[in-house]
């Protein structure tokens, strides 16, 4: 009841700190303003009193693909939100003569050699779209007026992570100790991701992730990272319930990258397609950057299958789509997100009719700030926003608008997005954040039809879901699960 | 507003509360009776930068006879002991950074390792720092968060693989997934103990290395699921680990999900739900032996002291008052709390080390030395102490 009192009036009396200019009370919404409320009122040795998110299922997993679904098990981990429980929210800001306020970005924007990555590096199409979406976003809020409380510039940090061999944890502590940035967006790999998130936790920095959709990521109990984009595990459910629950296909084979994309990628695929009864017929693993891939079709072809789930690149999604149709496959190929891009299409050409994909967004959607972020994306940069500026746009904007409202100390920044009680309202879609402060916005599938990519909702091509209970699974009955038919 | 406090740290610790709704006290067993319990370390000292230390972030602690070694967010001290006197060294006095994530000691020698968050690794010998890095040396990566001398050679755990440089032979060795079994090659902890190099390795659980044999060995959570623990005690609780320590041929093993302990035919899981452990969040482990093993929590300090009987002594400061309690509790049931004066500056504790009846735990605000006079292992008959045991004559006896 206190609380539901405080809810209620703190808007009208803490909805800013003395001297917030208007514009900045206009981004304080009643429950952050409770938030700040709390956060502002403890000293070191204090833990603000803040309601923590729960949920009762995670990562909206279906009862039939949980796994050991049989059993019960001790302990289900990510169902409670991470606290920041240190000092920091004392420390006092910075004097009088900060210039600018610095926002860290990471990601593969240089190519090199990466053995992180597995070989070559390959995701700088990928990096330098994020990178875009982030200057996008730092460029607009400089031009509304820049950090509102000091009335000084955002200032983006610019760092490269897939130079040499874990070089992203350097660049973390590099941007966290040396540039002293208030919070970092970024990577795309999944390898430099884990590098560089545990170099966060310990420099106790925020990192928004908007590019690497590895399920582990959000699963390392890190109370100062957070992911705008849905992960491979989100458009692997999706993926398969199109595949196995809607289409019934029987047979189904894999062939991947042989990095962490690839291999985490499938993780759920491969769990998924075993659990509901289908499992995976035959996997091939292909090295990053090969061109001929004769040797993993060749026995894929040999399988019978039914239908083949690629996870990798574009590049190499085009290249095996064209080497599986001379061969005269001519299964359903169904792929991971980075498949729909104009490199796949430049290479996959006709090829590419009816491909299907998982993608974590849905570019058609109506949406007035949509149409605003792609128009201010061609001018700016004279070319199309796809799916990491979107997500990186996205992201940044997140992060500014923590850092206007929490002001500058780190830990209060993270609180107010760890606290964040509704959805980002990004130009990809609302983005809700589970306990693990995880996207679980809505995925969508993508089919390539009549030369265009099409993109489609569970609803819209009325896709079963499994059953998700609304309850954890330690404390609900254990149930037998029926087989599929 | 003394029981107060006690009641609310009870409770924050998840704790079953031995007293009823109306305050009255309902302890386990009557007060004055004898039964058996732990020592509780009731004698502690705090340091801060008020008492001379770079920075009160206190990543590493290492205790070398009446030397215990500090590293810091800003910088590296040592305190003496006898003294209390600190002595600081920071980048303009020859140390190559200023974050120092790991410390060991050379015995042998009496050099003074240092791993380095973002710089590589640093030995302090003769007032001279020698730095290694990954531009001058066989050193995998320059994010290194842990540090341990086995004999001749210094391992390192870093973020990309573990290095071992033999002090000697000046050879480097590199382990990752390519010559180790390193599913993930992110490096966390590092300890020596008993002929075996113990890696915790973040996505890879831990991992052995026989010093006699070079031979690996991995112990992985069995269930295989980041999510889920299947089962409690069928192995390492889950595969992101931060520490490990090897003792008495047992392994204790702590991460941000729990705790573990295996003593070569049995495992054991731990969690907040089920012991004494404040939190699941661990960042380090200090072990003194196979039936005693203190834990970092972002809650407090957690401290196994009789594995037999799930007894476990949980170390706290009162965030609102100059004072802290030590609560005991034995399958999470709390038979004792005692208020200790102020133990650790900060509850948000990260690195421990145990000296001789001595324990050094250090803190996101300060370090604090928990004086052990008259300390015993195990659980003795005595009995239960009052509330406040600061005035109590010798702590626990």
């Amino acid at each position: 009841m206190k609380r539901i009192c405080l809810a209620l009036i703190a808007p009208l009396l803490f909805a800013q700190r003395p001297g917030d200019p208007p514009e900045l009370r206009a981004l304080i919404d009643p429950d952050t303003a409770e938030v700040l409320r709390r956060i502002d009122a403890v000293g070191p040795y204090e833990v603000p009193d803040l309601r923590l998110k729960q949920d009762t299922n995670y990562a909206k997993t279906p009862i039939d693909i949980e796994p050991y679904s049989g059993a019960k098990p001790y302990k289900e981990h990510f169902l409670v939100q991470m606290e920041y429980t240190g000092p920091r929210r004392a420390e006092p800001e910075p004097g009088p003569d900060l210039k600018s306020v610095k926002i860290g970005f990471i990601g593969p924007i240089m190519a090199t050699v990466s053995v992180a990555t597995g070989g070559a590096s390959h995701e700088e199409a990928l990096g330098i779209k994020m990178l875009q979406g982030a200057q996008l976003a730092i460029e607009q809020a400089n031009a509304r007026g820049g950090y509102l409380r000091r009335k000084i510039p955002f200032e983006l940090v610019v760092s490269n992570d897939n130079g040499l061999w874990g070089a992203s944890g350097n660049e973390i502590i590099n941007m966290a100790y040396k540039d002293r940035v208030w919070g970092i967006l970024g990577t795309i790999d999944g390898a430099n991701s884990h590098i560089a998130i545990r170099v966060a936790l310990k420099a106790e920095i925020v990192m928004v992730n908007s590019g690497d959709t590895d399920p582990t990521f959000i699963e390392t109990n890190i109370p100062w990272v957070m992911r705008v984009i849905s992960d491979d595990r989100q458009q692997s459910y999706l993926l398969m319930d199109y595949i196995i629950r809607k289409m019934n296909y029987r047979r189904i084979g894999i062939i991947r990258a042989s990095n962490r994309y690839g291999r985490f990628g499938v993780r759920e695929v491969r769990d998924s397609a075993r659990r509901l009864q289908r499992p995976i017929i035959l996997e091939m693993a292909y090295r990053v950057g090969a061109e001929d891939f004769s040797l993993q079709l060749e026995r894929l072809k040999a399988a019978n299958l039914d239908c083949i789930i690629h996870w990798g690149d574009a590049k190499e999604s085009a290249l095996i789509l064209n080497q599986m149709r001379k061969m005269g496959m001519n299964q359903p190929y169904f792929a991971s997100d980075r498949t729909v891009s104009d490199e796949f299409l430049a290479i996959a050409g006709k090829n590419a009719e009816g491909v299907i994909c998982a993608y974590p967004w849905n570019p058609d959607r109506k949406d007035p700030k949509l149409d605003e972020f792609r128009k201010a994306f061609r001018a700016r940069f004279n070319q199309e926003p796809e799916t990491y500026a979107a997500h990186g746009y996205d992201g940044m904007n997140l992060l500014i608008w923590a850092i206007q409202v929490a002001g500058l100390n780190r830990a209060k920044i993270r609180d107010v997005l760890a606290y964040r009680s509704q959805p980002w309202p990004g130009v990809t879609g609302d983005i809700p954040f589970s306990a693990t402060l995880d996207d679980l916005g809505e995925v969508f599938i993508c089919r390539r039809e009549n030369g265009a990519w099409k993109y489609y909702s569970r609803e819209d091509l009325g896709i079963p879901r499994g059953y998700i209970p609304a309850r954890d699974r330690v404390s609900r009955a254990t149930g037998a699960i029926e087989p599929m038919k | 507003m003394r029981l107060a406090s006690v009641f609310a740290l009870a409770a924050g610790l998840g704790c079953i509360l031995p007293w009823g709704s109306g305050g009255q006290a309902q302890t386990a067993a009557p007060a004055a009776a004898a039964q058996k319990l732990p020592y509780i370390y009731t004698h502690w000292r705090q340091f801060t930068t008020k008492d001379g230390l770079p920075n009160d972030h206190i990543f590493a602690v290492k205790a070398d006879g009446p030397r215990v070694w500090i590293g810091t967010e800003g910088g590296l001290a040592m305190l003496d002991k006898r003294t209390g006197k600190i002595r600081s060294w920071t980048e303009k006095d020859g140390l190559p950074w200023r974050v120092i994530t790991g410390i060991d000691v050379d015995k042998k020698t009496g050099d003074v390792w240092l791993a380095l968050f973002g710089a590589g690794l640093a030995r302090f010998s003769g007032g001279r720092f020698d730095h290694w890095h990954q531009m001058n040396s066989g050193l995998v990566n320059d994010v290194v968060y842990a540090v341990a001398v086995e004999n001749d050679n210094v391992w390192a755990a870093t973020t990309a693989g573990a290095s071992r440089y033999n002090t000697v032979t000046k050879e480097w060795t590199v382990f990752t997934e390519k010559n180790a079994p390193m599913e993930e090659i992110w490096n966390y902890g590092v300890h020596y103990g008993d002929g075996k190099v113990h890696l915790a390795v973040w996505g890879s659980g831990i991992l052995e290395y026989d010093v006699a044999t070079g031979r690996w060995k991995d112990y992985l959570d069995p269930d295989g699921e980041m999510e889920i623990d299947l089962y409690r005690d069928d192995g390492i609780i889950h595969v992101i680990t931060t520490g490990a320590g090897y003792v008495d041929k047992v392994l204790w093993v702590s991460s941000y999900f729990g705790a573990s302990r295996y003593d070569g035919r049995h495992w054991r899981g731990f969690y907040n739900q089920d012991s004494g452990l404040p939190s699941d969040f661990i960042n380090n482990i200090a072990v003194r032996s196979g039936n005693e093993a203190w834990f970092c929590t972002d809650k407090g300090l957690g401290a196994a002291v009789d594995v037999a009987t799930n007894t476990w002594v949980a170390y706290t400061r009162d965030p609102k008052r100059n004072t802290g309690y030590a609560v005991v509790t034995r399958d999470k049931q709390v038979i004792e709390t005692v208020e200790t004066g102020l133990n650790i500056p900060h509850n948000y504790t990260i690195s421990a080390d145990i000296n001789g009846n001595d324990v050094w735990i250090g803190t996101a605000k300060g370090l604090a030395w928990g004086i052990g006079k008259d300390y015993y292992p195990g659980l003795r008959e005595r009995g239960v102490m009052t509330a406040s045991a600061r005035s109590a004559s010798g702590g626990a006896r």
